[in-house]
């Protein structure tokens, strides 16, 4: 496994889609390489960060309040 | 014989309530919406005329809605007008909402389809990065570059999760050429799956994977660059 393999399979390694003889050929790779290891280890690192970009809520109680106004206004039910 | 999603919906909804105990004058009825998958929602709203009904998939989706308009936008007025555009486009079709499509992907899709517009039509400044060709090693397959960056993994987590870290996370991600932003907060933002948001984004599985990789490749680089710039600091 060259270090392109493992740039090429990250995806698949962490959502664990690798086959059993990539996936043991990347770990093998992985603990004897550590700039690879690093890259994963960084990687996954990243991924935690963006996650918590999921729990910003944008929309302020101001533009929630107005845009229940428009639509109760619409739905004359 | 074509078992469509809207009927799915109307059985397991009628399923639902019937095992939940759920009937139209029960007291207890707002409770249980929250269990009712969003067809199931729909068909409460229509057949019913359940305000409430449309009152959680509001609450469901506002903030989805809201923050793929500002992803693609990044203008909060802008995204606003697609919020209202996007909810009231909702109460006009949902009577013709036959469920084709899961109702999610269909939301999701009216409000990209509503922001680029207004993207377009503003043709306000746009990425000029490109990620089309973002390998990040030579032709021997040596890792180049930023890529190599010193590890910053074990950093503390009051660091990596600090209000300038997630600054910059932001504004990276903003920084990626639109066809990528939507993908990667597709993918990485709302959680979907590849499948989900090939439907919506009417790409490819391949094409969605591929895009999603070269933004992460790019993030990581992003943060590579912040981190190693903050070790020289301290």
């Amino acid at each position: 496994m060259i270090c392109k393999g493992v740039v090429e399979n990250i995806m698949g390694y962490i959502d664990a889609e690798l086959d059993y003889e990539t996936l043991e050929e990347l770990e093998k790779h992985l603990a004897e390489c550590p700039e690879c290891k690093s890259f994963v280890l960084t990687y996954k690192r990243m991924l935690e960060l963006t996650g918590k970009l999921r729990e910003r809520t944008f929309v302020t109680p101001e533009i929630r309040a107005k845009l229940k106004d428009l639509l109760r206004s619409k739905i004359d039910r | 014989m074509c078992v469509n999603a809207l009927e799915i919906g109307i059985v397991e909804s009628r399923f639902l309530r019937k095992l939940i105990g759920y009937s139209y004058e029960s007291p207890s009825r707002e409770r249980n919406l929250s269990n009712l998958p969003d067809e199931g929602l729909i068909e409460s709203y229509i057949s019913e005329k359940d305000n409430s009904a449309f009152e959680e998939i509001f609450n469901r989706y506002i903030d989805r809605v809201y923050g793929l308009a500002l992803r693609i936008t990044r203008d909060p007025d802008q995204s606003e007008e697609v919020l209202q555009e996007v909810f009231l486009t909702l109460i006009k079709k949902v009577e013709g909402f036959r469920g084709e499509a899961k109702f999610s992907s269909w939301l999701y899709r009216v409000t990209m389809n509503a922001s680029l517009m207004r993207l377009r039509s503003e043709k306000k400044y746009e990425s000029d990065i490109s990620l089309d060709e973002y390998v990040p090693y030579d032709e021997k397959g040596t890792l180049m570059g930023k890529i190599r960056s010193k590890d910053w993994s074990s950093r503390p987590d009051i660091v990596i999760y600090s209000k300038e870290s997630m600054k910059i996370i932001e504004d990276a991600v903003n920084e990626l050429p639109e066809s990528f932003r939507v993908v990667f907060h597709l993918r990485d933002i709302e959680g979907l799956s590849n499948e989900e948001s090939s439907r919506i984004l009417d790409i490819s599985v391949p094409a969605v994977k591929s895009r999603l990789h070269r933004a992460r490749l790019f993030l990581r680089d992003k943060l590579s660059d912040y981190f190693s710039e903050w070790s020289k600091l301290k």
